[in-house]
């Protein structure tokens, strides 16, 4: 899928999936399209459906409620999918790990292929994380 | 219920694409009208109160702070008020100004990020791009501050964790020029807009009976007239030494929702304004030593910008709470949709849904990167040269 | 009229059915017996004109605990009723939501995470935990009796 890949990293249309988050990387995400960041000029644009959708952007630990629902998302989602985890929620679980409402291994329900660390990560960060993953479609 | 022959349900959520957060509500709707509300929550339960009674005091800030991003001053704020009530512990002067100016410079952004997602909710996406492009100021403020844009870490039980250095108040007061001008700007504009006012007014009252029977706190009561805010009726930390008016309108709908927002805003950029004057002339320490907290139980609150965060930690005299009750100012705005959206179209629901500024996280309460990731040391350096370079502005 | 009258007339008006009173800067808290609660709610709740905070289920070693946290606005002042329930495996208490419209998540909650019935609640369901796809059964009651 090399040719299609490298057509995909010219237009990314990402989706938000926000699984239990604490709404900081949200905001965080909403906040590159605003015009200080502005990161439709690399024609990244965040789009209303799944089906839409070239890269998934995911936020918060996955509590056992939403797990399911997170689930069905990433089967929605037209191939090739990729994943991004925002934030040290999706890698690590943050300070939640001692919950009894988290699933215990995030790697089934959702593989993720990017890890963008930080609590929040700054925007900065995100659209270099982004530009990472263009690298790599880009071959 | 009993649902009538032509009613028709429609589920919103939990994956919608105006939600922020995923949510699910269940509307039955006769015709175009809405007849009834169903919310489902717990989709962001991650149980901060169970893990809160296995971390210290000092622990349990970090991670109430982690409740909610957007109000990740008001929980830690309203914590650290119910361990400092076990034992009626005092503040110095200096940390009570810097508590209240961080506490009001949240109450910008948050205001401002709800005016704009308002707009883009009622699909008036100019106004989204304005208020969010007049938000970023306010969130350098915090990186001046406190070295994050969100998260900032500086609520310590007996005071703060970082103090603001003379350099910085200079530079705070400048940023705080350009917040001031920029948002009396956007708040007459938003005022005087015929769009917003023809698109909001009369729409989704809440009456002011329900307010009070719902018991709603913060903006959403303040719209119907009940004119109750913590920050003076239990002045702590430094509100008792500054200048304000709590806004109250009586309308209860969308727009006077709109209104008390737009004028706490400017409420704030005033105390704002005092706390930094005091910044300069107060000196002293920020943090007073607290060597333990006696067996008993606190009830600590603070006004977010949603409304009254709510705190209750008791103690059996160890480093830890045994019970840590967290109540959000949401939890007891989001059942005021009840009352607000029966009667009223389906395509006013989702603003109405949206005026209370509902914040899931907080209602339901609820780091190891994997392998050797280059992209960290990307993001590492990324943000060091950008807390250089602002040290370089503020010094240079 | 200033905080210090307010609590007084309370305890006045309301003083024999209370115990365990303790009484800080700002703070009262008291115990009541189930068959009260409702009458001292709506003293606090209607003529008084107090606001529910929340309430707070705790397990204590030898009974479940439900505090209920009011708010008296205009003097920032709060009254917290406490019934205790000796009965840990089955404990059950009566509403408040018929008296406090605004009880009703905070009552389903307290049902959801400890097992609290509450008796006349006018939807008896779960809260946080509805439609869960796991058994989350009281979960903070998990481990915790001493």
């Amino acid at each position: 899928m090399g040719w299609y890949n490298k057509r995909l990293a010219k237009s990314i249309w990402v989706f938000h999936v926000s699984a239990s988050p604490c709404n900081n990387c949200d905001i965080e995400i909403l906040d590159l399209l605003t015009p200080k960041y502005d990161i439709e000029r690399f024609g990244i644009r965040l789009v209303g459906s799944v089906r839409h959708a070239d890269v998934l952007l995911l936020s918060g630990v996955i509590n056992q409620k939403v797990a399911p629902k997170v689930r069905k998302l990433y089967e929605q989602a037209p191939r090739p999918i990729f994943v991004v985890g925002i934030g040290t929620c999706p890698s690590g679980g943050c300070c939640f790990n001692d919950s009894y409402n988290l699933t215990p291994k995030r790697e089934d329900i959702i593989p993720i292929d990017l890890y963008i660390p930080g609590c929040p990560p700054k925007p900065e960060a995100m659209i270099a994380g982004v530009a990472k993953l263009v690298e790599v479609l880009n071959g | 219920m009993k649902l009538s022959e032509n009613a028709n349900q429609i589920p919103v959520g939990p994956f919608h694409p105006l939600l922020e957060e995923a949510e699910y509500f269940n509307l039955t709707v006769e015709g175009e009208t809405v007849v009834d509300i169903d919310m489902d929550i717990g989709w962001m339960h991650r149980g901060h109160e169970f893990i809160s009674e296995q971390k210290t005091f000092t622990q349990s800030i970090f991670l109430v702070e982690r409740i909610c991003g957007i109000c990740s001053t008001s929980h830690p704020l309203a914590c650290v008020h119910a361990v400092e009530d076990v034992d009626n512990l005092e503040i110095p002067e200096r940390a009570a100004y810097i508590r209240t100016l961080i506490g009001e410079l949240e109450r910008i952004h948050s205001h401002l990020l709800w005016l704009g997602l308002a707009g883009h909710f009622i699909g008036y996406d100019t106004l989204w791009m304005w208020a969010w492009k007049y938000r970023e100021p306010v969130l350098q403020m915090f990186e001046v501050i406190s070295g994050n844009r969100n998260h900032y870490g500086m609520m310590r039980v007996g005071g703060v964790a970082r103090d603001v250095d003379p350099d910085r108040v200079k530079a705070l007061d400048n940023i705080l020029d350009t917040v001031d001008s920029k948002v009396h700007m956007i708040v007459k504009a938003a005022m005087d807009d015929p769009v917003l006012k023809s698109r909001l007014v009369g729409v989704g009252v809440l009456s002011r009976e329900d307010a009070v029977a719902m018991c709603a706190v913060g903006p959403t009561s303040r719209a119907s007239g009940v004119p109750w805010d913590v920050r003076k009726d239990e002045p702590g930390d430094a509100y008792g030494m500054v200048d304000f008016d709590v806004i109250v309108q009586n309308g209860g709908g969308v727009w006077d929702k709109l209104v008390v927002r737009l004028l706490e805003i400017l409420e704030s950029t005033r105390i704002c304004r005092q706390c930094l004057e005091k910044l300069k002339t107060v000196k002293g320490p920020i943090l007073n030593d607290v060597k333990e907290i006696s067996a008993g139980e606190g009830i600590g609150r603070y006004e977010a910008p949603r409304g009254e965060v709510f705190h209750y930690v008791r103690t059996d005299g160890s480093n830890r709470a045994i019970r840590h009750k967290v109540r959000a100012p949401s939890y007891v705005n989001i059942p005021t949709f009840s009352a607000s959206c029966k009667g009223i179209p389906i395509a006013d629901a989702l603003i109405t849904l949206a005026a209370v500024d509902p914040c899931y996280c907080c209602t339901e309460r609820a780091l190891r990167v994997k392998g050797e990731d280059a992209g960290t040391i990307d993001f590492l350096t990324l943000s060091r040269e950008k807390t250089e370079r602002i040290r370089r502005e503020i010094h240079g | 009229m200033d905080r210090s009258d307010r609590t007084d007339a309370f305890l006045q008006a309301c003083g024999n059915k209370l115990s365990d009173v303790i009484r800080k800067r700002k703070r009262l808290y008291f115990v009541v017996r189930d068959e009260d609660l409702r009458e001292i709610v709506r003293y606090l709740f209607l003529d008084m004109g107090c606001r529910l905070s929340t309430a707070t289920a705790t397990e204590v070693y030898d009974a479940i605990e439900v505090l209920y946290q009011f708010s008296h606005d205009p003097s920032g002042c709060y009254f917290c009723p406490r019934v205790r329930m000796t009965d840990k495996e089955n404990p059950v208490m009566h509403s408040i939501t018929p008296v406090v419209p605004g009880a009703e998540w905070i009552e389903r909650e307290m049902f959801d995470f400890w097992g609290v019935t509450f008796r006349d609640h006018p939807r008896p369901e779960r809260l946080l935990a509805k439609d869960h796809p796991n058994h989350l059964d009281k979960p903070l009651r998990f481990g915790r009796v001493s």
